[in-house]
This record gives C-alpha cells, structure tokens and sequence, in this order.
C-alpha cells in the first residue's frame, strides 16, 4: 500500500506491516490504522504512522531502554480484543513526546502504553489501571538547552 | 445529560450490570463505590483528559533530534 504523509513524502509498506487499533488512539478516533516506520541507523526511536491521516504520526519506543522495570498488565478482555491466543506474542511500546523547543528532554507516556499483538497485528492504547505519569523524562539528567539538530533521515519501511 | 439525586447510601444502576453506589459525602467530596464487570473500564475523568493531552503533544512531533538519540546510546549501552 501506498500513502503520503506530511514528514515523510510518499511511503510503500506491505498490507501485512500495518497495525489495526481497535479503538483508535485516545484523541484520534478515526484513525485507526497504522504503520510503524524504523530507521536506517539503529536507534530505539520509531515512528508509528497513521495510514488514515497523513499528517498524523507518534514516535514509540520500547519501555526497556530507559525504564527496564516497566511493566504493563493487559486485562483478559483487553486481551481478547488483542485477538490473542496461546504463544502470542505482545509486544508493548510507549508514545513519546519531543517539545519542539527543547527535544531533549523527552518524556514518555506510561500512563497510556501502546500494546499489540505480534501475530494477528491488533494493537491498542491502554489506560492502565493504576496512576502513573504520563511524562516521564526518558533522560533524567538532561538540563542543557542545546538546539535541535538534523531531523533524521528515514529509512525503508521494516514490519 | 441525566440528573439524578441520590441520598447516602443509594446508588443507580447502569444498563443492568453497572451499580453506582454513594458511600459517604464529606466537605464538598463524594466517594463512590462501583460495582460493574471486568470488561468495563472505570477511571477518573482527569485520566483520560491527561492521556488524551499528552497524545495531542505527541502527535505534534516533528522529528527526531539526532543528538538526543547518540546520548541515549550511550546512557544505556
């Protein structure tokens, strides 16, 4: 498939590579497909794309990287909806943001993960039952003020 | 949107299997008790208004600064 998005120009991905969210992310009702998008240099930041909307696009993550006792419980309902069955693999990425006046300090939304099922590509956003913050500074130590460099470039699409 | 009063104690029910119940009233504060089946998700409101702000920031994203990615590798490797 074949779609144009705002940061990326035209991107091609296989229909297999796209995610269906079963009730969308919480603000963005009506887009509910997505596609993740990697890049050529090996970072652990990712872009999860709509497919509906161009223009919109979260970078993710995988938790591990700055908070490695992070843990997420999924609801037996939530995993139903995930279409999970036994030797399924879930695989758990948080949504974070990148103030455009100072993107270094990053913060991540724990309060509000991103699940999906690695095998039937259904993913959701939950809200977890008990409070956490949803800005979570991924670099703790961060207080320079140093401007923002070079966008990176993107690479092909990976599933 | 309904309004319903409710005395210490009573509650309302929701679609049959969904029980809101006051348990006391105390300075302006109101504790409810909520009985409803695991497939229904309860939360305060400001849960939901505090995810749905913070996916607003994020989708507001532009791009990736390079220099924070380098600093991170080097913090966790």
């Amino acid at each position: 498939m074949k779609i144009v998005t705002s940061r990326f120009g035209e991107i091609e991905f296989k229909d297999e590579a796209m995610l269906t969210f079963t009730s969308g992310i919480l603000g963005f009702p009506n887009a509910t497909r997505y596609v993740v998008l990697d890049h050529d240099r090996d970072v652990p930041f990712k872009w999860l794309q709509s497919v509906d909307e161009g223009g919109l696009a979260f970078v993710i993550m995988d938790p591990g990287f700055f908070k490695p006792d992070y843990r997420v419980t999924v609801e037996p309902d939530e995993l139903a909806e995930l279409g999970v069955a036994e030797g399924d693999e879930i695989i758990v990425f948080v949504i974070l943001t990148i103030p455009s006046a100072d993107p270094r300090r990053i913060t991540a939304n724990l309060q509000g993960p991103v699940v999906v099922n690695r095998r039937t590509r259904l993913a959701k956003q939950l809200i977890l039952r008990e409070e956490l913050t949803t800005r979570y500074p991924v670099f703790p130590d961060e207080t320079s003020h140093q401007p923002a460099d070079e966008p990176l470039p993107l690479a092909a699409c990976r599933d | 949107m309904l309004v319903l009063t409710r005395k210490l104690g009573e509650g309302i029910t929701i679609d049959r299997y969904i029980r809101v119940v006051v348990l006391d009233v105390k300075g302006g504060q109101v504790r409810l008790g909520i009985d409803a089946p695991h497939t229904i998700q309860v939360h305060r409101d400001e849960i939901y208004a505090k995810i749905l702000d913070e996916n607003k920031k994020a989708a507001a994203t532009a791009s990736i600064p390079v220099a924070a990615l380098e600093r991170l590798g080097t913090a966790t490797s």
